[in-house]
Parts: structure tokens; sequence; C-alpha cells
């Protein structure tokens, strides 16, 4: 297990230093100046450029960005969305309404899914199950930020039960968490029809299958042997739907936030991508990247507990 | 259970059963006569399945329409996707017909406004005036909230007719949204196709030749599949700037390792088979034993799954389109109309309801005929929709 969990870290650890390098390369190889200022004298650039090794040869100034983020975790200075600030300040305070909004997401589908998911396929077709798979369908095609649109126009405008807008001054974070609302359903919408689907699928091929028969074979009721075996094997597998949804939540929540303005990383990243910010923008892809490496591990190392046979072969 | 004699007579219960107790029993397809009909071939079957799934064939025909529509519509609304109006900005939905029933009829209510000007001809036009909608007092002013004829109040001639508004700019969006629809499909088919190519030969490479090579491949495919899509996508973006050919460049960086890692399991599956050992013993070529006899093999898994990636790539170029990574104006695509309309959302819904409504259909059809093209080309995976 041990060695499992190491592997994992390793690979996560691997992959984030090629984002680092990836995006590196990218920007600094676009045909742009760092600082289009003409205000800043050029005695003040040169400067700015000394402090930022810009004048040294591509590879000395890669090995200077990766010292600077690995030893000191210095992401570099913003130079235009807020001239001179420190890249990881701005982030720190960016950081915390990104995290509550997936987290509340998260937590949100994953038990509707099961409920959902479940329920239609106990009630196979029956009606029960032809309206959920039939939202099923409509929800994981249309795009989170069609419902989005949809609920900030009815539930904040046609009948004003919502504000429009996140709230990030309110007194307490009951008042916060209220503006949030509307965030959060949209961005829970599709993961919540893809476990449910998932679920279903899953869960209907198990009822089926010849252990259930034994489990009714040795006495025990429908409802124990669903309990019992059916709905522990079935849950196994959802790890699988889960690491794709949390990469999809966090880019659907880049669009979401702008949408509702929630001061989270994702409207500070289209922001930086708007203006050419271009240090702002590395680090905060490689912080999206950090995060979902995270989760995903996290994901990952759970299942191997919850499913020993897994840590053989890896996440297929 | 009780045999009877065929050479008796059947006992009275028997012999006096009621017509409705019996159940005549047709099999609707599968008859097969020897030597009249041909045998159903594996696609023929497919096509067959296909067939009775009606969400799937409904979703074919909206597929089918949506692209006749998105070819036919720009040519003939008589405006060009990059006409503008001054004096026609966020002109309301109007459409001939409809009108005269109250639907988009062309009107719109504007509020706050002082009601001496509704006499004045030159703020509002003879004629523009329908009714007031509200009276009431700001600031000691008598002012109105009042519906008006739009189009009227715009002074546009007689007879000019936007189905579905206009924009900003005084742009037809009935022109625009289907120029946007060719767009985003256009983005969506080729993406696919390429990574569906290049997934295909990366593939094959691995899965035949295996060993050193496959372990290469496979292991580089894997960390390039570590990185998160979003990053990967933003960053590509950013190397290519804003275009149609660079949000297809950013779809494929790492778009194609799914087809990859489907066709390198269909040739391990399939390369010990007897059969290409013949072939090889014959002294197929490699190429050849690759395309010819080892490859037809997963067309079926690969066409699903290109159409699985299609909604998958539309809903990408409009996420591009809302985080400003995009198509370059003006040219349109659904992603830059949905956030062009989302940002007067509040004001003007119907700029975002027409690309909304029309992305939505589009995704579910597809949705719906890629899972019945999967059922179809695999039945043993009916009803299990992972």
């Amino acid at each position: 297990m041990f060695k499992y969990i190491l592997g994992r870290i390793g690979a996560m650890l691997l992959t984030l230093f090629l984002v680092m390098t990836l995006s590196f390369w990218i920007i600094r190889l676009m045909p742009m100046s760092i600082f289009e200022n003409p205000e800043v004298s050029p005695e003040i650039q040169k400067k700015l450029e000394d402090r930022m090794h810009l004048h040294e040869p591509m590879a000395v100034q890669y090995f200077y960005f990766i010292e600077g983020i690995a030893v000191r975790g210095d992401f570099g200075t913003s130079v235009k969305i807020r001239p001179g600030l420190d890249v990881f300040e701005i982030l720190s305070t960016r950081i915390p309404a990104t995290v509550v909004l997936n987290a509340f997401s998260l937590i949100l589908s994953i038990p509707l899914g099961i409920l959902f998911g479940s329920w239609a396929a106990l009630k196979r077709n029956k009606w029960a199950d032809n309206i959920i798979s039939f939202w099923i369908v409509i929800c994981i095609s249309v795009p989170s930020f069609v419902f989005a649109s949809l609920l900030q126009y009815f539930l904040t405008f046609v009948w004003p039960l919502f504000p429009t807008l996140y709230n990030a001054q309110a007194s307490n974070f009951g008042a916060q968490l209220y503006s949030m609302i509307l965030p959060i359903i949209a961005l829970s919408l599709n993961p919540i029809a893809s476990i449910a689907r998932y679920l279903r699928g899953e869960l209907i091929e198990t009822l089926s299958s010849d252990f259930m028969l034994l489990a009714r074979t040795k006495g025990l009721t429908q409802g124990e042997a669903t309990m019992k075996h059916a709905f522990r094997n079935s849950l196994v597998p959802i790890a699988n739907t889960i690491i794709p949804m949390i990469t999809g939540i966090m880019g659907g929540s880049l669009v979401i936030e702008k949408m509702f303005a929630v001061n989270g990383m994702g409207g500070l990243l289209i922001d930086s991508i708007l203006a050419g910010d271009h240090f702002l923008t590395v680090a905060l892809l490689i912080f999206y990247s950090a995060i979902s490496l995270f989760t995903i591990l996290v994901v990952d190392i759970s299942y191997g507990i919850i499913d020993p046979r897994i840590r053989v072969g890896g996440r297929a | 259970m009780k045999i009877y004699d065929i050479h008796q007579p059947l006992p009275e219960e028997l012999s006096q059963l009621p017509d409705e107790k019996f159940q005549v029993q047709v099999r609707e397809h599968g008859f097969d006569e020897i030597g009249k009909s041909n045998s159903a071939g594996f696609y023929r079957d497919a096509l067959r399945r296909l067939k009775q799934n009606k969400a799937s064939v409904i979703s074919f025909w909206i597929i089918l329409t949506i692209i006749l529509l998105a070819i036919i519509v720009p040519n003939v609304t008589g405006y060009t996707y990059t006409q503008q109006n001054v004096s026609g900005k966020n002109l309301p939905p109007k459409i001939p017909g409809l009108e005269r029933i109250g639907i988009a009829d062309g009107t719109m209510v504007l509020t706050n406004r002082k009601k001496d000007s509704l006499s004045n001809p030159k703020r509002f036009p003879e004629g523009s005036v329908l009714a007031v909608v509200k009276e009431y007092k700001a600031n000691k002013v008598d002012v109105v909230d009042v519906k008006v004829d739009y189009y009227k109040y715009c002074k546009i001639d007689e007879g000019e007719y936007h189905w579905f508004g206009t924009d900003y700019l005084g742009r037809d969006i009935l022109t625009r949204l289907f120029m946007g629809a060719r767009v985003s499909l256009l983005i969506a088919f080729i993406s696919v196709i390429t990574n569906v190519v290049i997934g295909v030969i990366y593939g094959s490479v691995a899965g035949y030749y295996g060993g050193k090579v496959d372990m290469f491949l496979t292991h580089f495919a894997e960390v390039l599949d570590g990185l998160p899509y979003i990053v990967v996508t933003i960053l590509f973006m950013l190397l290519f700037g804003s275009g149609m050919f660079s949000i297809i460049l950013a779809l494929t960086v790492t778009g194609w390792i799914g087809t990859a890692r489907l066709t390198r399991a269909q040739f391990y599956r399939f390369k010990g088979r007897e059969y290409v050992l013949a072939a090889r013993t014959l002294g197929v070529p490699d190429r050849k034993l690759i395309f010819r006899h080892i490859l037809p093999n997963s067309i079926g898994p690969l066409i699903t799954r290109a159409m699985i990636a299609i909604p998958g790539a539309i809903f990408s170029e409009s996420f591009l389109a809302y985080i400003g990574l995009g198509i370059k104006p003006p040219e349109p695509s659904i992603g830059t109309l949905l956030s062009v309309g989302q940002s007067v959302l509040l004001q003007y819904p119907y700029q975002t309801l027409f690309p909304a409504v029309l992305i939505s259909v589009l995704m579910v059809a597809f949705n719906l005929f890629s899972n019945g093209l999967r059922d179809a080309m695999d039945p043993t995976l009916r009803g299990e929709e992972g």
C-alpha cells in the first residue's frame, strides 16, 4: 500500500513538473514584451529585467523559474493586473472562494447522484426511472453555463429569490453561502447526472448477476441482498467517474465564477489571460493543475484502499 | 406436465379454448430463408438495431436538420453575419406571421421614460407607442413604463424583420447563430477526425509492435494524459492565438489519447488470432496487416468514440469562448454568441436564449445518437451507460 501511494505521488510530481515546464516554454516563446508599459522608465525596466533574469539565456531562466517555485515557493510578480504584487499573495486571497465553490459542488453531487442513480436502477423501466433517465440526458448534455444563465435569469430576475451575484462582503458565512447557492447548483447538475447514469448502469448489471440470486436463495430478502451485496459492489467503480468529474467541475467553475462574479481563481485566470499577465497566468495554471492532481491523488488512494485489486494495475 | 396423444381427440376443455387465449408469436426480424436473402453482416445488423432506437433516429434527423440549416440559413436571411446597423441595435425578435399572435412581434417595454417625451415625435416616432404599462412619480417627475414597437421606435423600415433580433452592433442574430453553428460544427468535426487519425496511427503502432515501442509510446501518452485538460487547452490556445485553426489544434493536443488507447487494446485482442498468423505466413507486409487485417475490427468502437467526442468538442469550443480565447471576432461561434448574450442577459434575454437552445438541442441530440450508436455497435453494453 505504501509503495502504491509513493508511486502515485511520484507520478503526480512528475506531471506537475511537466506542467511547469510546458507553461514556462510556451509562455516565453510567445512573441511579447513582459512589460508593455511606456510609463515605466527604461532604468526601472532594466532593473526589473535584471531581477527577473530576463537578459539571461532561456535555459538559465528556466532554471531560475523552477528553482524559484521549488525552493522558495516564489511564482514571480504580477505585471499587469496588480503590478508589483507577489503572485502568490494574489492567489492566496482568491483560493478560498474557488475551493468552497468546488468542494460544495462535490459534496452536493455525490450523495444526490447516488440517490438518483440507485432510485432509477431499483425502479427500472417504471415512470420514476424514465423521468430520472430523461433528466440525466438533459443534465449531461446541456453545458453548465447554459444552466447558469437559466438559473440567473429566472431565479434572480423573474422571481428574485436569490442574489444575482456572489456577495463577498456579506456579513457572515451564511449570507455568503446563500449568494453562492446558484453557482453551486449550476456546477452540480452535470456531476449529479453523470454519477447517477453510471451508478444506474452499474447497479442494473449487478442486480441481475448470479451472486444476487445466490443471496436470495440463501434466504436474504430482496432489500437485504440489494443493500449488502449489490449496492456495495456498484459503489466501488464510482471513483472512475469522480476523477473526470473533478476536472469537469474545475473547468465549469472557471466560467461560472465569471458569470456570478465569484472572486475566485477562475475570474482571475480569465482576467490575467485577457490582460496578458503571463506570470500570473502560469502560476494559476500550475495551481489549477496542482489542485486537480491532488484531488485525483486522493481519489486514487482511497480507491486503492476500497478495492485492493486496483493497486496492481493502476487506474486504467 | 401432461402429455396428450396426437392420435386421440383432445379433451373437451382444450379443444374448446376461446380464441383470445391464444397469442400469435411473430418474430419481427431475423428470418433468413436460405438462398433467398443476403445474410446480415455486422454493420447491417448494427444499422437495424440503431433504427429500432427511436431516440437515436429522431436525434439523427435533428442533427441533420441543424447541419442543413447551418449550411442554408446564413445565405438566405438577406443579411451577412458582419453587417452592422447602428440604428438597429439590440432589436427584439420579429417574425412574420407570429407577430400577429403576439409572440416575437418586435415589441419591448421601456422603463423610466419621462411622460412628456411620449408626445415628442423625435423620441417616440408616430405609432411606436403601443401602451403605457405603468405610471409613477420619481423625483417629482411623471415617469412611465411604456410598451413600444421597438422597430418603429428605432425608425427601422417597415417590412424589415430580424427573426431572432439583433445584437449590440445591430447584426442579425439568426444569420450569426447559424453561421456560428457552422463554425462550431466544423471545429468539432475536424478536431474529432484529426484526433481519430492520430490516435489510430499511434495506437496501431503501439499495439502492433508491442514490446519496447509499446512501452515507450504508452508511457508517453500516460504522462501527457495526466496533464489537466483545461490547463493544456488554455496553454496551447495562448500559444497558437485565437482563431478556428488554433482551437482545433488545442483540442487535439491531448484529445487523441483515448482513441490511441482504444486502438491499442483492439490490436492486442486481434493480433494473436490465427487469421493474422496465416496472413503473416503468406508474407503480407506489416503495413497491410495493420490496416487491412487488424484495424477494420476496431471500426465500430472507433466510430462510436468519435461520435461521443463531438459534443465534447462543441462544449470545449464554447468554454474557450467564455474565457476569451475563442474565435476571433467578428467571426461568430455558438460559444461567442452565448458569452456575448450572457453579458446582457437581464436586459435582452433573447440574445442568450437562441444560442442556448441551439447548443442544448445539438448536445442532447449528439449524446442520444451516440448512445444509440454504441448500443447498436455493441449490444452487450446495452443499458450499461458508462
